[in-house]
């Protein structure tokens, strides 16, 4: 009774503290699993985190998460363009070369991936699941702009805690038309016609940037798309593998093929006389 | 037995002493005071079908919402308290994405069924540990329909929290009368278009006002188009099939 | 056993620095709750198959202290033995992570069993393991896991993760100590990466060729040749090979002698 009584008195707020993480856990389970993140015992834990797991901070570091690198994509008459290497780098290590970095929503909104692989994947993927219970709430699609704030939002809750993300939401919608947003981990969001992220963004925007116009038609805008991940590809080391092509519609997205770059690379440089600094020369 | 009950039914969550829980047993007679609602399973996909309480000319007959989408396999129709409904479809779509979202795969109908019964014994001073949400039962009981990997199956749900399957089931005001008559004519072979009029001319039947296609709403549950209201230029195709009288 | 508690850099010292540090010299952040413990797995997936494999030795810093610690794990079937299961987890790096992670995944599965009325598809179990590593993003299990099974239409289906839980569906991975003296033999052995058909053509115009899912007896070979070769060159790897070999008929497990030294 006296146990009673005195769990009475606290205030809830308190009590909860007492809560043992057993216990906590098995309430979690039995409901649905959780959303709740786990955080290491101790003060100062973002730099905790970033000790153990940011490799340029410290080379060293036990924990190599694995990142993702260059993506693009842009917006021109016939919707968005949306083009990214799959290398996945841990420190020097090519963790892999099959990497998705185009993320696919729901049917008509892309979101890609550069930073650390497994926020980009989780975060996108819950904001696929609320962009449908958008959806089923207010019975019309979510828009662009709708989309991008919610993921905005989150990422700035999580600010200074480590997140490591830089996005691009792309989609068209009847209220919009084709509409792009850059979004990262530190909070930013931006709308545009055309991004490029990632170590390997540099040698994309010089590509996109001399040969871009809105008017582009679609062959077009799928062949620079291309062309610029290629450039990023052959410059940046921490890019290459598989060109990874969309194209974004008010039908919903199309997928251009996941291809790999080494016959693309060649039929540009033999096929166009680009990329003339490479011999070619077998012999 | 009237005096056992004026003592006993106040308490939400206090047993008379014949065991009984009054005022659950009362949100039961909430439902029968709402409008009759139908659900019929076929080997192809589930119908479902409600009455439309049109209490007015003024009213705009697409804002009373008695079927409703939980996930694009999942739909329910509701007969009660509409108020309480929102709040369960709500659960349902949360719980159905949640599930999607941690296992990639679409949520069974039972599992579902059985997360929006899980909410409805959340009344009262609330368990250890566990989080109170309503001070009274749920005065609704919904028909889920929905198709998944074991084909399309149909759902009863109470405000007791029990639920069982059914091939085919009434609900609301007419439930009795509806349900006599689903008794007589369902068999396992039915069409799925047989099953639209089959639903129809049994709300025909208990309906007070006369039916047309404004006071009725109908939906399917398929496998290739999941859950989906039938549009206004459907249903007036389909009431048109009606035997007339 | 000291090392076991000391940091990549230092080797000397405990989880938590006990040495008195006055208040005006700057003291060093030393919360390391993570050992390395060596070893390396493998999985490969084929067309109605899934090997995976694992060393089974244990190791900190440079002290070797047991030879028989599997690294490969039943998931979600019944009875303290695991029997009956289909899905099977490999963990590599921290042991203690791996092992709460699989107690973890495997509880899950089980309760989905209960919950849903039937065993979990190796794609669903994906995801949940997925989402189990990311809700320790920021206090992360030093693993890197590999998961394998068979999928609802028959094929063999191999899972790779990070630390955090980034995963992607593929043919075959190595993961730990020795991952990079492995996957290289991999890509070229199973994926034939840069490979060309001889004669198909002049210079850049030469086919690639294709890789095509290979029969079990290959596979089998080639996780051996892996393995062995690997003893040879990394001081964390060998003892003992455990080797899980997942069919729809469910799983074999083999156990095969690695040099001790």
């Amino acid at each position: 009774m006296d146990a009673l009584v005195s769990q009475l008195e606290t205030p809830r707020s308190q009590q909860e503290l007492y809560n043992s993480e057993e216990e906590q856990e098995q309430l979690a389970l039995s409901l649905s699993p959780s959303l709740k993140f786990a955080l290491p015992p101790i003060a100062q834990s973002q730099a905790w985190l970033r000790a153990m797991t940011d490799d340029y901070s410290n080379p060293n570091c036990p924990i190599k998460i694995a990142h993702g690198t260059t993506t693009l994509a842009f917006r021109f008459q016939g919707g968005i363009i949306v083009c990214t290497d799959s290398r996945a780098t841990a420190g020097n290590w090519i963790a892999s070369q099959t990497v998705k970095k185009v993320i696919e929503i729901n049917s008509s909104l892309l979101g890609t991936m550069a930073g650390g692989a497994a926020d980009c994947q989780y975060w996108l993927a819950y904001l696929g699941m609320q962009c449908r219970l958008h959806e089923l709430r207010s019975k019309r699609r979510i828009t662009v702009a709708a989309a991008s704030k919610i993921l905005a939002n989150l990422v700035y809750s999580y600010k200074g805690m480590g997140l490591s993300m830089g996005t691009m939401c792309a989609g068209v919608t009847p209220q919009e038309g084709p509409a792009l947003y850059y979004i990262d981990s530190d909070g930013t969001r931006l709308a545009g016609n055309l991004f490029c992220v990632g170590s390997g963004q540099t040698f994309a925007y010089g590509v996109l940037d001399a040969e871009y116009r809105y008017d582009l038609t679609d062959e077009e805008a799928l062949e620079l798309g291309r062309r610029s991940i290629l450039a990023a590809m052959h410059r940046d080391a921490y890019s290459g593998g598989f060109i990874n092509l969309y194209h974004v519609k008010e039908s919903g997205w199309v997928k251009h093929g996941f291809n790999d770059m080494n016959p693309i690379f060649w039929k540009t440089k033999l096929g166009k006389g680009e990329f003339s600094n490479v011999t070619a020369d077998l012999n | 037995m009237f005096i056992a009950r004026s003592e006993y039914d106040r308490g939400i969550n206090t047993f008379s002493p014949e065991g009984r829980l009054f005022q659950v047993e009362y949100s039961l007679e909430a439902i029968k005071l709402g409008s009759t609602a139908i659900g019929v399973s076929t080997s192809s996909g589930v119908i479902l079908g409600v009455e439309k309480r049109v209490t007015s000319t003024l009213l705009e007959t697409s804002s009373v919402e008695k079927i409703v989408e939980i996930d694009r396999h999942i739909g329910c129709a509701m007969s009660g308290l509409q108020a309480d409904a929102r709040s369960m479809v709500e659960h349902a779509r949360v719980e159905s994405q949640n599930h999607a979202f941690h296992y990639n795969e679409p949520l069974r109908v039972e599992s579902c069924t059985q997360a929006i019964c899980d909410l409805a014994l959340r009344f009262g001073e609330g368990a250890e540990g566990e989080e109170s949400i309503m001070s009274r039962p749920f005065g609704v009981a919904l028909l889920i329909a929905g198709f998944d990997e074991d084909g399309p199956s149909l759902y009863h749900a109470e405000p007791s929290g029990t639920f069982y399957r059914y091939d085919a089931k009434a609900i609301g005001s007419g439930s009795e009368g509806a349900q006599a008559e689903l008794q007589n004519e369902f068999h396992k072979s039915l069409t799925l278009e047989e099953a639209e009029l089959l639903v129809l001319k049994t709300l025909k039947q208990v309906m007070e006002e006369k039916l047309d296609s404004k006071n009725v709403q109908l939906a399917s549950v398929t496998k290739d188009k999941g859950f989906r209201i039938y549009q206004d230029a459907e249903m007036e195709e389909v009431v048109a099939k009606l035997p007339k009288n | 056993m000291a090392g076991m508690f000391a940091g990549p850099q230092e080797m000397m010292g405990y989880s938590f620095n006990t040495a008195p540090t006055s208040a005006s010299e700057p003291r060093q952040h030393s919360f390391y709750p993570y050992t390395d413990n060596g070893g390396s797995t493998l999985g490969i997936s084929g067309a109605d198959f899934t090997i995976m494999a694992g060393d089974t030795r244990s190791t900190s810093g440079y002290s070797i202290n047991s030879r028989h610690v599997p690294k490969l794990f039943l998931i979600g079937g019944e009875g303290p033995k695991n029997k009956g299961a289909r899905i099977v987890l490999s963990v590599v790096g921290f042991a203690a992570d791996g092992d709460a992670l699989k107690e973890k995944l495997d509880k899950e599965v089980k309760m989905y069993k209960y919950q849903h009325g039937k065993p979990m598809t190796v794609s669903a179990c994906a995801q949940r393991l997925s989402h189990i590593l990311y809700n320790k993003r920021f206090f992360p299990y030093y693993v890197h896991a590999i998961l394998g099974g068979i999928d609802e239409e028959g094929k063999g289906a191999l899972y790779s993760y990070d630390p955090v839980g980034s995963y992607e569906r593929e043919q075959c991975r190595a993961a730990g100590a020795a991952s990079s003296l492995i996957m290289p033999f991999l890509d070229n052995q199973v994926n034939f990466k840069n490979h060309h058909i001889p004669g198909s053509g002049e210079g850049h115009d030469l086919k690639p060729v294709v890789a095509t899912p290979l029969p079990k007896e290959t596979v089998i070979e080639l996780v051996r040749d892996a393995f062995t070769s690997a003893v040879e060159r990394h001081i964390e790897v060998g003892d003992g090979l455990q080797m899980m070999i997942l069919t729809k008929d469910g799983v074999e497990e083999q156990l095969l002698p690695l040099k001790k030294d």
